[in-house]
């Protein structure tokens, strides 16, 4: 079971944050200032951390720097009333980190949360597997079972970031940071398009459907047939 | 006593030294003039005494150089001159000398010496004269001499010259620095209460001016031209500030009637959730809008080059088509990319995609079904344009600058969703970049970037430092086609 530290200050945010994460399964250890949160990374060595960007006593950015600093690599995922536009959170994101603003989805907290704790391994494999499926990275070709998918660039990589999280909730959100690189969330529905055009190539005809979309929220690739 | 609050001013400490300057400047002239006119006086009078001196040593015969003596002396109403004959062995034989004066050497120049005159009554006075001697050929000595009191006159003149001249001049400094001073002073305090009066609130106060020409008006004019510009600015955000709030409520009302008959009408558990889901959907609308909002003022606010590199636009586009061709598609639109040619520009990569991709945005939601948009890259006059057309309703001239104000939505696209904030977006990003938004009506719209070579970045560089004003040449323009 995964165990979190939560660094936030307002007490009923944190409170309602660490009731909809033990309902999640997570254990959760609730810290109100960055220094008493510091201390208790320190202690816990918890799985991952949700800071809040503004805290008193030492602000949350400080926090994880001054982890990085003692080579402490907890994934760490930053909620902020402040847009994402500045240079310390491309940073964050650039380490593997997340960044959050204020206010979120439950949902969207946790899958990405989710996302943190399973990010892949560095790993050096041409080939990516789930379930039927098969990507090979450097062939840039895919396969389901013995059926050829010929896929157009963007659409591989949404299948790669997919078949890497995979039986993963990843949010419309996530998708466009991570797939499009998009720093905001444009008015049409783009993923959703792009999706069903993957989705069409991916589930054909007589096939287990693999993709799956979660009502209001993202959509998932399902590998358990 | 408390000395007058003039005297601290800073015209009254410069009136101050301009008047000292003033009086050392004089005094040296005075001084100057004194001392070239004494130069000259004692000149002359050294040829004068010269000129008597060889008069009289020209009288050949001894006996009748006394009388010349004795004649030159007479002729002198002022008894300034002096003179007189010595023996051989230096004593007297005529002239108003007692002796030989002991300073004075026998080497027939003329010099300064100390003798003692005797006065009327017998008294004897102590005077420097300027005198000569020379030993004729018989032995005597002939000593020749004249005062110059002209010299003591003359600065007795210049002293009273420089006190008539500079006590008044001093004091018209004084007074002139005084009165420049109190006037300046009331100026101030004229210009402090209106300027009071604009921080309790009064935005329409302006401060007070008389002529043209004059610093201080001029100053006051500048200073009325900002308040205008403010005044307008602050008006504009204030209606800002309304469409907000009302865009904000319009949602919000929504959610919170339909809490508000859930909780009295929801009877099942399934119920409550339609009502929990729709009140969610009415939240997030609003949070959308302040987000978007939030956004906007992050853009506007972010004077950052930090994240500036070159940009290739036609490698940008083509991502663009990527992700919108198959948006275009499901809508039957024809999306048409045109990049000839490789050209870079100097700006922040993601919020360039961000512009167009908004633009396109707005493009395809806008043309109906079978429409075409289309993204061109083209160069012009020196500058990089990123061309987005459309064949959809168009923005007509009316609404041409309405369009970037925020939350407007034309009447024609009043059902099509949206928070109306899109092309804020843009202009604050093409604005950031110093670069220009175009928009055009035709059939359908046109919309342009247009992004001027090298100069247009330098130019905007120097915001970086002086936050807040860009200059006129760098906002939005937006003119007809």
């Amino acid at each position: 079971m995964a165990k979190l530290l939560l660094i936030e200050d307002d007490r009923e945010t944190a409170e309602e944050i660490t009731a909809e994460l033990a309902d999640c399964g997570f254990t959760v250890e609730w810290a109100s200032n960055g220094i008493e949160g510091l201390d208790k990374a320190r202690a816990l060595r918890p799985d991952a951390m949700i800071v809040d960007r503004l805290l008193p006593g030492m602000d949350g950015l400080t926090v994880i720097e001054a982890l990085r600093k003692d080579q402490v690599r907890t994934p760490v995922l930053v909620l902020s009333a402040l847009g994402a536009v500045d240079d310390r959170v491309r940073g964050l994101r650039m380490g593997g980190d997340d960044y959050l603003t204020k206010p979120f989805a439950f949902v969207e907290l946790i899958a990405r949360i989710e996302a943190l704790l399973r990010r892949p391994a560095e790993s050096r494999d041409r080939m990516l597997r789930a379930g039927p499926l098969e990507l090979d990275l450097i062939e840039r070709t895919v396969k389901r079972g013995n059926r050829e998918i010929d896929l157009l660039p963007r659409e591989f990589r949404l299948l790669e970031y997919m078949m890497q999280r995979s039986d993963q909730l990843l949010t419309r959100a996530m998708l466009l940071e991570e797939v499009w690189n998009y720093k905001f969330v444009p008015a049409t529905n783009l993923v959703d398009v792009h999706m069903g055009r993957l989705r069409h190539k991916v589930d054909g005809p007589g096939d287990i459907p693999m993709i799956h979309s979660v009502r209001g929220t993202g959509f998932i690739l399902r590998t358990g047939l | 006593m408390r000395s007058p609050q003039f005297i601290y001013s800073t015209t009254f400490h410069w009136a101050l030294t301009v008047a000292a300057v003033l009086a050392v400047f004089v005094t040296l002239l005075f001084g100057f003039i004194y001392w070239k006119t004494d130069k000259y006086l004692i000149a002359r009078s050294d040829s004068m005494i010269v000129g008597n001196m060889n008069i009289i040593a020209a009288v050949p015969e001894e006996d009748r150089r006394l009388n010349a003596v004795n004649q030159h002396l007479k002729e002198d109403p002022r008894s300034l001159q002096y003179a007189g004959l010595f023996s051989p062995d230096g004593h007297r034989i005529g002239g108003n000398l007692e002796r030989i004066p002991p300073e004075l050497k026998l080497n027939d120049t003329v010099q300064s010496v100390p003798v003692v005159k005797m006065v009327s009554g017998g008294k004897e006075e102590d005077r420097v004269i300027r005198a000569i001697a020379r030993r004729a050929p018989n032995g005597e000595v002939l000593v020749v001499g004249r005062e110059v009191d002209e010299a003591n006159k003359i600065s007795h003149v210049v002293g009273l010259a420089v006190t008539l001249g500079l006590v008044p001049g001093f004091c018209l400094c004084l007074l002139a620095g005084a009165w420049l001073s109190v006037r300046a002073q009331r100026r101030v305090e004229e210009v402090n209460q209106r300027v009071q009066r604009i921080i309790a609130g009064d935005l329409r106060e302006r401060l007070p001016y008389r002529s043209i020409d004059e610093p201080f008006s001029k100053l006051a004019i500048i200073v009325n031209g900002m308040l205008d510009k403010m005044e307008t600015m602050i008006h504009a955000l204030a209606g800002v500030g309304n469409d907000i709030a009302h865009d904000v409520r319009t949602p919000l009302t929504r959610a919170r009637l339909t809490l508000e008959r859930g909780r009295t009408n929801a009877t099942t558990l399934e119920q409550l959730q339609t009502v929990v889901d729709r009140s969610i959907t009415g939240i997030d609308q609003a949070l959308t809008i302040v987000t978007a909002l939030l956004r906007l003022a992050e853009i506007e606010n972010s004077r950052r080059s930090a994240g500036f590199g070159d940009v290739a636009l036609d490698e940008m586009l083509d991502e663009i088509r990527d992700i919108y061709e198959p948006i275009a598609e499901n809508k039957n639109i024809t999306l048409h990319v045109e990049a000839p040619q490789r050209l870079t520009v100097r700006g922040d990569r993601d919020l360039l995609v961000e512009a167009v991709a908004n633009l396109v945005d707005n493009a395809i939601k806008f043309t109906p079904e079978g429409g075409r948009v289309g993204i061109e890259l083209l160069r012009d006059e020196g500058a990089a344009i990123v061309r987005v057309t459309d064949t959809g309703c168009g923005i007509n001239a009316q609404e041409r600058d309405a369009v970037q104000r925020r939350f407007y939505r034309s009447d024609k696209i009043r059902n099509t969703p949206g928070v109306g904030l899109g092309l804020n977006l843009v202009a604050a990003i093409v604005k950031l970049h110093g670069f220009r938004l175009m928009i055009f009506s035709g059939p359908g719209c046109r919309v342009e970037i247009v992004c001027p070579d090298g100069p247009a970045w330098t130019q905007v560089a120097p915001t970086e430092t002086r936050r807040g004003s860009l200059p006129q040449s760098l906002s939005t323009v937006v003119s007809s086609s």
